[in-house]
């Protein structure tokens, strides 16, 4: 464990990680309520971010401008800029579809698809590939191996995804979204709906993923950033307070209230 | 303790007076579908699945209006559901936050208790009138305008079921919006929907008024679309009314018919609603 | 592991499929959107087409039509006064009867019958509102109008001979059918409607509410009185609204039962006729344009009552829906 820690933190120090996501003056609004407020920050390539905070901190609603998931909805904008690859995916022309083929997302609460697991996890892949049957069955397999699902699930494949239990749901949303090959996945507090057991392996299968995947995910539970993130920020009252390495925000904090948050005088 | 007991007794008379209430309306459910049952049965045989409806005085059945009933029932479901669930659709989804939905929403609901006459006389006016005679394809639109407000309330009602996360999730792994709509929220409404349809065939089922001057009726064997249609309910208020015997006895045969397919219907579609609740 | 990330041909087959989807999405949107829009164009036609053929019957008597009895094909004068007072008369009566009825069923599932009994006594008060209408007009012409001519009406008659103001409303032969009996087959009709509504309405309420009043004592019914009742009345009222807007409109089970008779007499023992009961009698035999004219006259006023009934019904039930959260 100490082994880890100290990995991640060299990790987090090494000089040439590219940068994949820069967010640059971000600032949210929910009609006229400004939520975020002048946010600046950079994910590192291969790298576990972490956004921790209070409730209402807005971490959430950083988390989903990285895939414009709000455009779902009236009356909220975002003002500012993200940039991905050096393309920033806030201007209007910016295809919303193909970006969330880039950027994936992981949900709170598990949503499988209601179909079989072959089918939620061929659902995303079939929308831009046409593969044929032994490539799909391939690339279903590869996915549930990832996601560390492919020994529990590889029998009943054709069996209702809503039957599985709510760990393996979750483990089965994380293997559709990597099915599609993304380059950044965004998880929004993806264990805070499971069991302990099933939480610490969605933190494993989070350990692996980094290797390939820019990960950012937001969590209440700061022990759970300590574990699994290389670099975290701070969010309080829609303002970014700090952002560092894991080992040393939580060891020495610059910040007054971070350190307060931490040690759980309010939160 | 005088007050306390006064208002002992004031509370055990109404709540007495509301189990008169119960009893009350299962009394005459029981009377109704009692001598419903009574009177059907008596003048059910193969007959009336086999032959036609006679001229007053002979034996017959009531083949042609059953038939002519399956065919406006069929032809207003297929033309009535389509628009409704595609206008349901973009009620909970494209159009969800737009205005033009709540008066969409409004007007339909207004749509759905109004009185079928109005609908037959609607349709009298722009179908039969042109086309100079009255036809089974008027009777079969009109009944199709009756199905779109049923259809479009259950399609819109149980799309807006379907949890905004789901919408997301799907969202989230680049799928386009009509995509998620038909892979994956129509699946997961798809009970709730087939339900609405249900009932809404039931509803049509037991229709008369917007028949009357649409469809009309017919003697004889008719399945010709642009002719009049022979239709149960419609022959039923004909023999009905009628001074003969055996015309008033296959009058309410064919109510039992009616009333046992309509509730074979309700009970089917409240069977498969639970089901999908289930799920 | 092959690669978990995107090549370059990949991301071509991207875009293309991605130009493919923004064409699908538009059709879509736009086809949803022509369905939705056919549903308001459903409403306008039916005013328009009904205002279009009722204008003849207007035109030639102006105002005198909502006001004048007579109805005379062979002199062609047509007056809807006894059709408008029949509508309104016998939705009163089936008012009168399945409000309360109604309410005391929603009652009584709610707070009285045994759990085991809920479901089943439920399902067969809506199985009454499954029946078709033409069943309650068979039935009402060959059940219930004789069984109240024999049983019910002379008793009626000389009960209320003696009382002096309410015997010119219960007088005359008792012909069985007419104005008293097709407003009872509609208060059932409507029974199962308000029941199931005032039902649906009364279980939003807050079980905190009704528990803080049984905490300070209350028997059953006072908190059915003071707590529940007035925290659902919007809905309630609504869900009347609604019963009367197809009290209004019924056409079948009033057609067999009324008697047909365009006159208006002060005894709700005689017969009478509807708005919907003419137009279903004498449309198909109508001969002449100005008789024609009249009946859709006739439809027309009748949606107009209805649209207005049926629009305060969903204002009323909306608001509930506002105040529990749903909007």
């Amino acid at each position: 464990m100490m082994n880890a820690i100290a990995v991640r933190a060299q990790a987090a120090e090494a000089p040439n990680t590219r940068e994949k996501m820069v967010i640059h003056d971000l600032s949210f609004y929910y009609g006229d309520n400004k939520a975020l407020k002048n946010i600046d920050l950079t994910m590192h390539e291969r790298q576990v971010s972490a956004l921790i905070g209070p409730s209402g901190c807005g971490k959430s609603t950083l988390l989903r401008i990285l895939n414009r998931i709000y455009g779902l909805y009236p009356n909220q904008r975002a003002e500012g800029e993200v940039w991905l690859d050096g393309e920033n995916i806030l201007r209007p022309e910016q295809d919303l579809n193909l970006l969330r083929a880039k950027v994936g997302m992981v949900f709170q609460k598990p949503t499988p698809f209601p179909m079989s697991i072959y089918e939620n996890i061929a659902f995303g892949i079939r929308l831009y590939e046409k593969l044929s049957r032994a490539e799909m069955d391939e690339r279903v397999e590869r996915a549930l191996s990832k996601a560390a699902l492919w020994d529990e699930a590889k029998d009943r494949l054709n069996a209702s995804a809503l039957g599985l239990s709510g760990g393996q749901q979750q483990r089965l949303c994380i293997a559709r979204t990597i099915a599609v090959k993304p380059e950044v996945i965004l998880l929004d507090e993806p264990t805070s709906a499971l069991d302990p057991i099933s939480t610490a392996k969605v933190e494993d299968l989070i350990d692996e993923l980094k290797q390939d995947f820019t990960i950012t995910i937001v969590t209440h539970n700061m022990q759970q950033a300590a574990r699994v993130a290389d670099r975290t920020a701070f969010l309080y009252l829609g303002s970014l307070v700090e952002e560092g390495p894991t080992s040393q925000m939580f060891s020495n904090p610059k910040d007054r209230r971070t350190l307060d948050y931490i040690t759980g005088r309010f939160g | 303790m005088d007050r306390y007991s006064r208002r002992l007794a004031r509370n055990k008379m109404w709540l007495s007076l509301s189990i008169g209430a119960a009893a009350f309306g299962l009394f005459w459910l029981a009377a109704i579908l009692s001598t419903l049952v009574w009177n059907g049965l008596a003048g059910l045989s193969l007959s009336v699945f086999t032959e036609m409806t006679p001229p007053p005085g002979s034996a017959g059945g009531l083949l042609n209006p059953i038939v002519g009933s399956l065919i406006l029932t069929t032809l207003a479901v297929v033309i009535g559901t389509p628009i409704g669930i595609l206008a349901g659709t973009y009620m909970a989804e494209y159009g969800r936050y737009d205005r033009i939905t709540y008066i969409i929403r409004f007007i339909n609901d207004i749509l759905l208790s109004a009185p079928s006459i109005i609908i037959g006389l609607f349709i009298y006016e722009i179908l039969v009138v042109p086309m100079g005679h009255f036809s089974g394809f008027a009777g079969s639109i009109a009944l199709g305008v009756i199905v779109i407000p049923v259809v479009v309330r259950t399609t819109e009602d149980m799309l807006l079921l379907v949890p905004n996360q789901m919408r997301e999730a799907a969202a989230a792994i680049g799928a386009p919006q009509w995509f998620v709509i038909s892979r994956v929220t129509y699946r997961a409404a798809r009970t709730g929907i087939i339900t609405g349809v249900l009932l809404a065939i039931a509803r049509i089922s037991g229709e008369t008024a917007p028949l009357l001057f649409t469809a009309l009726n017919n003697q004889f064997w008719s399945v010709n679309l642009n002719a009049p249609m022979p239709s149960l309910p419609v022959v039923i208020f004909q023999f009905a009314l009628s001074p003969y015997e055996d015309w008033q006895r296959l009058a309410w045969t064919g109510a039992l018919i009616i009333t046992a397919a309509v509730l074979t219907l309700s009970i089917l579609a409240r069977a498969l609603a639970s089901k999908g609740v289930e799920q | 592991m092959a690669a978990l990330t995107l090549g370059a041909v990949e991301y071509v087959g991207r875009s293309k499929a991605l130009k493919r989807f923004i064409a699908t999405d538009s059709f879509f949107r736009y086809l949803t959107r022509a369905a939705a829009i056919l549903v308001l164009g459903v409403l306008l036609g039916v005013f328009v087409s009904l205002a279009i053929g009722a204008w003849p019957a207007f035109h030639a008597f102006g105002l005198d039509f909502l006001t004048s009895q007579s109805w005379n094909p062979v002199t062609e004068k047509f007056g809807a006064l006894a059709p408008i007072y029949g509508t309104i008369v016998t939705s009163l009566i089936a008012m009168l009867i399945a409000v309360p009825v109604g309410v005391g069923i929603a009652i009584f599932l709610t707070e009285l019958c045994p759990y085991l009994l809920r479901r089943p006594i439920a399902i067969a008060i809506e199985l009454l509102a499954g029946i078709p209408s033409i069943i309650y007009g068979i039935w009402g012409l060959f059940v219930l109008a004789p069984f109240l001519q024999q049983h019910v009406q002379p008793g009626l008659i000389e009960f209320f001979s003696g009382v002096p103001g309410f015997n010119q409303f219960f007088a005359g032969p008792p012909y069985g059918i007419g104005i008293f009996t097709a407003g009872l087959i509609l208060a059932i009709m409507v029974i199962p409607f308000i029941s199931s509504i005032a039902r649906d309405v009364f279980e939003t309420t807050p079980a905190v509410l009704k528990e803080s009043a049984y905490a300070v004592g209350c028997t059953t019914w006072e908190v059915i009185w003071s707590v529940v009742l007035p925290y659902t009345r919007a809905g309630v009222l609504g869900g009347v609204m609604l019963g009367l807007g197809r009290a209004l409109g019924e056409t079948m089970a009033v057609t067999f039962v009324i008697g047909n008779a365009h006159k208006i007499a002060a005894s709700i023992l005689a017969p009478g006729t509807t708005i919907s009961a003419t137009i279903a009698n004498e449309f198909t035999e109508a001969v002449g344009d100005l008789y024609t004219s009249s009946l859709i006259a006739l439809g027309f006023i009748l949606f107009v009552i209805t649209f207005i009934v049926l629009a305060i019904a969903r204002y009323m039930l909306s608001r509930l829906d506002r105040r529990a959260g749903v909007a």
